[in-house]
């Protein structure tokens, strides 16, 4: 964390709404990853950010340490998602993978179902991981950070997820290959 | 490489993410070459890998994902503007808090303030006022301890000395009252300072400080001239006391009138009084002029030992002068009276008014004057009263020897003796007090007082001492001093009627000299205390009491109590012995000292416990008993237990039966999260 970055969290928890701002532009995707990690849903994935930044900066006073303020908004918006998914009847993901917008072709639109429903078998923690290392892109200290992991602890969750998807899709993926 | 092998999953995530160190790749190639298991993971995740790629990719947030979020953000949380907004930029500045903070503190402290009703004059203003009056005491202090100084006249002086003071010391903020004075005082002596004035305007333009300090010399130099002519118009009391110790009261009396005039006084009054011890005391007043005072005082304090001198003066100038103002103005209201009365004009009860008014004036007019009159003649004359008293004032006349006896006698027959010492009464001796007292259990004792003259006491008391034996003769003899205290080397000693008190008692109430307690153990006991009376009587002893009593195990218990003449008390110790075996003897005397006592026939007491062994086995223990004790101990305890239990319960219930609650609601909520 650089010197500006520093100072914009801390410009952002002293209540300077730009600061903040750009604080937005520059995580929400971050914790889009997280929130749709959990929900495996868009739409409540967007809410549940809309709800965190907006959670965040009525409580921004509650940080001290500026260097911790990624960290604590991505927490916001885990406890945040699985409220919501907590809340949440138990809804098939059939349902929501029969969506005909979202299906390219019959193939895909059965190993998109197989993933999803494998998906939802593993930890939130690990899911959170996923998506953040697929849809961003980030390096793995970085992930670690955002989560409030430890050093190296990444390495073996995304390695345990992977295994486990692995093992659940073996005959699709079999098919594919 | 087995690590490799081990964690193939972890190793292939990061290879595939890209995240492993080149020796860890290369390390994880050589792996893959050897091992086909691993080989085959590689490609199964790979492939996973890929089709994660290709399925999150459509997830992932359009590119107006982060417009959104800002725009619904701003929706959501309006920005604040105006006042609110400056108000809030204003409170995150780190000045501005501390600020804030002291004000708060600041406006409890002036609500505390509020609430005990404290006055918040700084202490600036009061050292000022303090300061003020610093200033301005001494400046009074000054003119009024002067002693030509004071009265209706002294206020004047008051003001013009302490007037310089004022004007030098005192700051712009001084009292409004002060300051009136000063411009009365400029106002008063217009003409004075004129030509003063003048002079100094001439010159050159003179400071205001300079002016005012020449006005108030001016000032001053006119009240200097008053206290001379005041002096003589004082109207001052003086008096004095003096206590002296003398040799001769006479010669005394004679030098104080020679000295009284000499001072052109005289003696007003004499009297004396004369002690037990013939030493006279007594109290000269004399009067002398005030101005001679002093050196009349200083003359008597050689007559003899000054013990007490007090000098006081009281200044009756005030009310000397009011009277005479009034005095003056009652003349004036009676020659008016008068001249109505002359002009006889107006109506008969008119007349009778002024008539009446007039009395009531005179009758003012004339305590008026006898006031003056009085004051005049104690001005005139200083009062000086004396009290003489001669030296050795204390010394006793006589003393006076007082001899009180007190015995007490013990006889068989109180009422014998009682009649021999009345026997006794004549001029020499006589009885004034003789009481016999028989009380209800029909114990006779008396008692008596007699006054014996000095030279017979010996006899009589001889004479009393030999009806019975004595016991506790106690003289007493008081040497009382009499017209003073101390001690005296020429005052006569004289011996009073020797004072004697008897108590008479018959010898059953006497008290034991020597007590005895002892045990005997005996099998027949009622036998053995019939012997032990036997005994007793043989040695001239009397059995005062006995019991005798029997328990329900058998045993037998005989209590005598024996009174002997302690010269046989030896002998019937040794005869007790061939009763049975003697036990825990104590023995108990009490040594009186100071009086005598006949110690041969003083009687002792023995009390004497005969007693049998009884049953060996009681009633209250044995196997049976040991048995019964035990059944009802244990019932005891099990009845005892079962009470703290039901208390235990009582007290847990709620307790648990809340607990049991809580679980079951807990599991209540927590089995539908499960399911979903």
């Amino acid at each position: 964390m650089d010197a500006s970055e520093r100072e914009q969290y801390r410009a952002a928890i002293h209540g300077d709404r730009d600061a903040f701002e750009m604080i937005i532009r520059t995580h929400s995707r971050t914790l889009f990853a997280i929130a749709y990690g959990i929900l495996q849903n868009r739409e409540e994935a967007e809410d549940v950010v809309q709800d965190s930044l907006v959670k965040a900066w009525k409580m921004r006073w509650r940080v001290r340490d500026p260097e911790k303020f990624p960290a604590w908004l991505s927490m916001i918006a885990r406890h945040r998602a699985h409220d919501v998914f907590r809340k949440r009847r138990p809804v098939p993901f059939t349902d929501e993978a029969i969506d005909p917008n979202q299906a390219n072709t019959p193939d895909t639109l059965a190993m998109d179902q197989q993933l999803h429903s494998a998906l939802a078998t593993l930890p939130e923690l690990h899911r959170a991981a996923l998506t953040l290392r697929y849809f961003e892109e980030m390096d793995y200290s970085t992930i670690e950070n955002t989560l409030g992991l430890t050093n190296g602890a990444l390495r073996g969750i995304l390695g345990r997820a992977l295994a486990s998807l692995r093992k659940q899709l073996r005959p699709a993926l079999a098919s594919t290959d | 490489m087995a690590i490799v092998h081990d964690e193939i999953d972890n190793w292939l995530a990061a290879d595939l993410h890209g995240q492993l160190s080149t020796d860890e790749r290369s390390a994880l190639h050589a792996h893959l070459v050897d091992c086909a298991e691993c080989r085959k993971t590689h490609q199964e995740t790979k492939a996973m890998n890929k089709i994660l790629e290709e399925t999150l990719a459509q997830q992932k947030p359009d590119p107006t994902f982060e417009q959104r979020m800002l725009t619904g953000f701003r929706n959501r949380v309006p920005e604040r503007t105006g006042l609110l907004k400056l108000l809030a930029d204003l409170m995150r500045m780190r000045a501005a808090q501390v600020t804030a903070v002291a004000a708060v503190l600041l406006g409890l402290v002036q609500l505390g303030r509020m609430i005990t009703g404290e006055t918040g004059t700084p202490p600036a203003v009061r050292d000022r006022y303090a300061n003020k009056q610093l200033f301005e005491q001494p400046s009074q202090v000054a003119a009024t301890s002067e002693p030509g100084r004071a009265g209706a006249l002294g206020k004047a002086d008051e003001l013009a000395a302490g007037k310089p003071k004022d004007l030098a010391l005192a700051p712009p903020q001084s009292a409004v009252e002060t300051r009136s004075k000063v411009e009365q005082d400029f106002k008063a002596l217009p003409a004075t300072v004129a030509p003063a004035k003048t002079a100094q305007t001439e010159g050159a333009a003179a400071e205001t400080g300079t002016e005012t300090e020449a006005t108030s010399y001016t000032a001053e130099a006119t009240s200097a001239e008053t206290p001379s002519s005041e002096l003589a118009n004082r109207k001052l009391i003086r008096n004095a006391t003096v206590e002296l110790e003398i040799v001769s009261f006479d010669d005394a009396v004679q030098k104080i009138t020679a000295f009284a005039n000499e001072e052109r006084g005289y003696v007003a009054t004499t009297n004396s009084q004369k002690q037990a011890n013939g030493k006279l005391r007594g109290q000269v007043i004399v009067k002398v002029l005030p101005e001679n005072l002093d050196r009349f005082l200083q003359k008597i304090r050689g007559l003899g030992e000054l013990k007490n001198q007090t000098l006081g003066t009281e200044d009756v100038t005030k009310t000397y002068f009011d009277t005479d103002a009034r005095l003056k103005n009652a003349r004036v209201m009676e020659e008016r009276l008068i001249e109505m009365l002359k002009t006889k004009t107006g109506k008969v009860s008119d007349l009778l008014q002024v008539e009446k008014e007039l009395g009531r004036v005179r009758e003012d007019i004339e305590k008026m004057q006898g006031e003056l009159k009085y004051w005049d003649s104690q001005v005139q004359f200083a009062t000086v009263t004396i009290s003489l008293a001669e030296k050795d004032m204390e010394e006793p006349a006589a003393f006076l020897i007082k001899e009180r006896s007190q015995l007490a006698l013990y006889a068989p027959d109180v009422e014998k003796i009682y009649n021999d010492i009345k026997a006794l009464a004549s001029q020499k001796v006589q009885i004034t007090n003789a009481q016999l007292n028989r009380d209800y259990s029909g114990r006779i004792s008396a008692t008596m007082s007699m006054l014996i003259a000095p030279e017979e006491s010996e006899a009589v008391i001889g004479r009393v001492k030999s009806f019975g034996r004595v016991e506790n003769f106690q003289t007493q003899t008081e040497r009382i001093a009499q017209g003073g205290n101390g001690m005296s080397e020429n005052a006569r000693t004289k011996r009073d009627k020797v004072e004697l008190n008897i108590t008479i008692s018959r010898e059953e109430q006497e008290q034991a000299f020597q007590q005895t307690s002892l045990r005997i153990r005996t099998s027949s006991v009622d036998k053995k205390a019939k012997d032990l009376r036997g005994v007793a009587e043989k040695q001239g002893g009397r059995v005062r009491s006995s019991t005798f009593s029997r328990d329900p195990d058998g045993r037998e218990l005989a209590n005598v109590w024996l009174r002997v003449p302690m010269k046989n008390y030896p002998a019937l110790m040794q005869s007790l012995d061939s009763l049975g075996k003697v036990e825990n003897v104590t023995v108990q005397r009490q040594d009186r000292t100071g009086t005598q006592i006949d110690e041969a026939n003083a009687p002792a007491d023995i009390s004497i416990q005969v007693y049998s062994q009884g049953n060996i086995v009681s009633h209250q223990s044995g196997p049976l008993a040991t048995l019964r004790h035990t059944v009802a101990q244990s019932a005891g305890a099990i009845m005892w237990s079962l009470r703290m239990i039901g208390v235990a319960i009582a007290f847990l219930a709620p307790w648990v039966i809340a607990v049991f609650a809580i679980v079951w609601i807990a599991r209540r909520v927590i089995r539908p999260r499960r399911k979903s």
